[in-house]
């Protein structure tokens, strides 16, 4: 547990004497939620802002964890520090726990600026209760991206081997996930392949709770799943980092 | 017990051998060399050794311990210096020293940081990031890293490369420092005036040791040449490398007026290494 926190706070500090790094992983997904607040503006006064804005910073919060872990743990590797992790002592369990306590500070961060800037460039208005279980859902499926981040990490052996990933798992998502259109209304198979993404997860909590009275009863397996994601994709990282090759 | 054992080693990338039954030992408190050109195995030898890489066959045995089965008791005891710099560039050369110590968990470790970072003599630029650091001091940092827990023995991967002549003479004054205190040192270089600083050496070529002998003995193995220049043309006699060897030599010569140089050349250990890779002479 001691060294979990170790390299947990080696990749804090680390990310914290990268402000260019840290200052574009939090920058650029308030642009592009801005970007959207303009597109959105030219869109007729009856389409619903609600139903998209929240969702797309989820997207968006999604997309950078997942590629600012998975570049930064295959950083490790191409430099060579991973393999002197291990031969000083750390145990592949500590690294990925130590990743994730590390990036679960930008996650936050990421989270709530996210969610912070959507909710007031498109002037939504939900009470506490509300924007609470929409920054645990934001922060958990920021979690199961940096989860899919050292998962995915594990098969690339450098930067540009992630990108393939991208549209792979990510720009699917966008799609199959309840982002854009409703899931009932794709082909059944594609329903179902829907449902193998943690964006699913997160929007179908996020489409209750922006509507009035959900109760948690109404989210919590959809919460359940999301956290189950994270869990799963740790023990897969965990069995996919090589200590020796 | 020696520190380090290995017998029959093999290495297989896909259908490349890359350790072809490679066979040696290493006594504590020795500096051992591993000398071989670019490819020759040097680096998968030892990343066999500190359990980075799993053997395709044979037996290694590290302070009588198994990299891979007794890995948590063996890399407490062992220190591992990388070829490239492998740092966090963005980290300060105390980060860097006290993460890698802190996996070990030396006692007294902000104290032991300290002595390594004198050691070192890195003092001045302990609290600057990596990244602003030379070449050459990073390659101190990354010694420093693999020193911070006093291990027993230190696998050094070229430490010397592409660094200048001042500081390897002060990298090896360092390592002679650590054996004189009991560490054993595994070292590996391609530079033969570094080789020859070695307790002994082993001689790797295409991934299997060609020849395994004090650096001395090596050259012994080579040839002396006595050159005769008489009447403005050099003669040359390949001799034994013996006094007496040279006086037999010199003997029909005499001291005659047309004898206007006599030289005796010995092999250096770089020629000698190169004539046995090349002849492929199994020591």
């Amino acid at each position: 547990m001691r060294r979990t926190f170790i390299v947990g706070w080696r990749v804090v500090r680390q990310l914290l004497r990268n402000p260019r790094f840290l200052v574009l992983s939090v920058a650029a997904p308030l642009v592009i939620v801005y970007f959207l607040k303009i597109f959105f503006d030219t869109l007729p006064p009856t389409f619903d802002v609600a139903r998209y804005a929240v969702p797309v910073a989820a997207f968006l919060v999604h997309f950078l964890a997942f590629l600012l872990c998975a570049i930064a743990l295959v950083q490790e590797r191409t430099m060579g520090t991973l393999e002197r992790m291990f031969i000083n002592g750390f145990r592949r369990t500590e690294i990925i726990a130590g990743y994730v306590l590390g990036f679960l500070g930008l996650a936050t961060f990421q989270a709530v600026a996210g969610l912070a800037e959507a909710i007031w460039l498109f002037e939504l208005d939900y009470d506490g209760e509300t924007l609470l279980m929409l920054f645990v859902v934001v922060w958990l499926l920021a979690i199961a991206s940096v989860m899919l981040g050292i998962f995915i990490s594990t098969f690339a052996r450098h930067e540009g081997q992630v990108f393939p990933f991208v549209p792979l798992i990510i720009v699917p998502s966008v799609f199959l996930s309840g982002l854009l259109v409703d899931v009932s209304e794709l082909p059944n198979w594609a329903d179902w392949l829907g449902h193998a993404f943690p964006l699913f997860w997160a929007n179908d909590v996020i489409q209750y709770v922006i509507e009035s009275g959900w109760t948690l009863a109404d989210v919590q397996s959809s919460l359940a799943v999301l956290a189950g994601y994270s869990v799963v994709l740790l023990l897969l990282a965990s069995r996919t980092l090589r200590e020796e090759l | 017990m020696n520190a380090i054992e290995v017998s029959g080693l093999v290495k297989k990338y896909g259908r490349f051998e890359a350790l072809r039954g490679v066979d040696l030992s290493v006594g504590r408190g020795e500096v051992f060399g591993l000398v071989g050109p670019n490819g020759a195995g040097k680096t998968t030898l030892i990343k066999s050794l500190v359990g980075a890489l799993r053997p395709s066959g044979g037996g290694v045995s590290v302070m009588g311990l198994n990299p891979l089965g007794d890995r948590a008791e063996l890399r407490r005891r062992i220190g591992y210096m990388p070829q490239g710099p492998t740092l966090y560039e963005d980290l300060s050369a105390r980060g860097n020293v006290a993460f890698f110590g802190a996996a070990h968990r030396t006692e007294g470790l902000r104290k032991k940081v300290d002595e390594v970072l004198t050691f070192t003599e890195l003092t001045e630029r302990a609290d600057d990031p990596v990244h602003t650091l030379s070449g050459g001091m990073k390659r101190r940092v990354s010694l420093a890293c693999a020193l911070v827990h006093d291990p027993e023995v230190i696998f050094l991967d070229e430490p010397t490369a592409a660094v200048d002549p001042q500081l390897r003479s002060r990298f090896w004054r360092t390592f002679r420092e650590l054996a004189e205190g009991g560490t054993t040192l595994f070292i590996s270089t391609h530079l033969m005036d570094e080789a020859v600083l070695c307790d002994r050496i082993a001689i790797l070529r295409k991934g299997g040791v060609i020849a395994t002998d004090r650096p001395g003995s090596i050259i012994e193995k080579g040839e002396t040449r006595l050159v005769v220049e008489r009447d403005g043309t050099e003669e040359t006699e390949t001799i034994g490398g013996h006094p007496e060897d040279l006086a037999a030599a010199l003997r029909p010569y005499g001291l005659r007026q047309d004898i206007t140089a006599v030289d005796v050349e010995t092999d250096t250990l770089e020629a000698v290494v190169l004539s046995l890779i090349e002849k492929e002479v199994v020591g």
